[in-house]
């Protein structure tokens, strides 16, 4: 997984990402600067994505749009969530395809591996 | 022969068509259509792609009205207009709709939206629809735009009246054309007023003389859009046709959440939109105001920048009904 943060990091509308494993931040590239919203990304897609699962629904992907900026949160594999930081004019549907592109060609990798 | 160009620009019923009518000796041209999303809430037609009318201001002066299609996903078009036909305007007229539930957001989304167009030619705020809310009212206007770093003119008219129009031209071309009679102007144009006799209801709802369609039936009239909950200040939902208890519980659990979020981490900004996708889910979509918060379903397939549009247009014009 720190395969893909660090794939998804290098992105250029990405300004910064995290892993989260049971609420807790295993790896972040976000900057410093920048951690008040990853903190409140952390709270808001724990919540949003426990509440799907107990209502039994399968949404796996939220978008957070806070000041200037938007974090979105991806539901992973092992209920990994992965988190990027983009700026709230950038095309939601750029991140969501880069993402899954790349998350998808990480697992074929392995697979192969 | 002098020409000059003005441009209307503002949100969907601010009256830029009716301006134009009201000031054009032509027959306009307008490209109006059946509205086929949340506007059906205040007209049936709308402009899609511009207005057009010519008025002679006198025998070597002559000005060409443009307008622009009030809705954000024709915003091409008014990117077109500013980069060609009214690429040589004198000024930008703004038209704002006093009903609406914010009109300083509709100010300062337009006014970044014509930043650039804005830096060479005038800006001009036309407050409508004053007879139907009367506030905010002139000095509020003033106050606020002071507030924004906004120095510009702000005229209340009525759209529907050519006198009133008239008085925006005569502000942008009044001191370069000083031989127009704008007197004989006023009494030229006055077969083009569509004022009524006795003013008592909203034009929209005297002229249809239907029942005024509810927020949530506005919402739904979007292709895409399949569900819709308004909430009141408290949180607690004054209606809503969503019919799913899934979708119901996760748009309640979202806008609890935001409604939380805000008040912890208010230095970071806003939040404008709280959004749940899944592959092969419906899209679950919140936005959240002090006063009022609205929770939307859509297709998957339905570009989330529509969504956004539709919700900034339902909750902007959310008080009068609801």
């Amino acid at each position: 997984m720190i395969e893909l943060l660090e794939a998804v990091d290098e992105l250029d509308f990405i300004e910064g990402c995290c892993l989260m494993q049971a609420d807790q931040v295993v790896f972040s590239t976000f900057p410093a600067e920048r951690r008040n919203h990853e903190t409140i990304a952390k709270k808001a897609f724990n919540y949003v994505f426990q509440n799907a699962a107990k209502l039994r629904s399968a949404h796996d992907e939220a978008h957070l749009e806070i000041g200037e900026k938007r974090v979105s949160g991806f539901l992973l594999e092992g209920n990994q969530i992965l988190i990027c930081l983009s700026s709230k004019h950038t095309n939601i549907v750029n991140v969501r395809n880069n993402v899954r592109e790349l998350h998808s060609g990480l697992q074929q990798q392995a697979q192969i591996v | 022969m002098a020409d000059y160009k003005i441009l209307f620009t503002g949100s969907v019923c601010s009256g830029k068509t009716t301006a134009i009518k009201s000031l054009s000796e032509i027959e306009t041209v307008d490209t109006d259509a059946k509205v086929s999303d949340s506007v059906i809430r205040r007209k049936q037609r709308t402009t899609i792609a511009m207005d057009y009318g010519v008025l002679e201001l006198t025998d070597t002066a002559k000005l060409h009205l443009y307008g622009t299609p009030g809705q954000e996903r024709f915003r091409f078009m008014w990117q077109l207009m500013m980069s060609d036909l009214v690429a040589d305007a004198e000024a930008l007229i703004l038209l704002v709709d006093n009903t609406r539930t914010d009109p300083f957001k509709d100010i300062r989304f337009y006014v970044e939206e014509f930043r650039d167009y804005l830096v060479k030619r005038r800006l001009v705020i036309a407050v409508t629809h004053a007879d139907v809310r009367a506030n905010p009212d002139y000095n509020y206007y003033m106050n606020e735009l002071k507030r924004m770093g906004l120095f510009t003119t702000v005229l209340f008219i009525d759209a529907r009246d050519p006198a009133d129009v008239l008085k925006l031209v005569k502000e942008v071309v009044g001191r370069r054309e000083k031989t127009v009679d704008w007197q004989a102007l006023a009494e030229k144009l006055s077969g083009n007023s569509t004022v009524p006799e006795a003013v008592a209801v909203p034009e929209e709802v005297a002229d249809s003389g239907a029942k005024p369609v509810s927020l949530i039936d506005a919402a739904i009239n979007t292709r895409g859009i399949t569900g819709a909950m308004h909430l009141g200040a408290d949180r607690k939902v004054l209606s809503s046709n969503v019919a799913s208890m899934q979708s119901q519980a996760l748009l309640k659990a979202m806008v609890n959440l935001v409604s939380a979020l805000e008040q912890k981490a208010a230095f970071l900004g806003n939040i404008d939109s709280f959004m749940l996708c899944g592959e092969e889910q419906e899209t679950l979509s919140v936005f959240v105001e002090e006063e009022q918060a609205l929770g939307m379903c859509s297709d998957k397939g339905l570009s989330l920048t529509v969504v956004k549009q539709q919700a900034a247009d339902l909750l902007q014009w959310s008080r009068d009904n609801d």
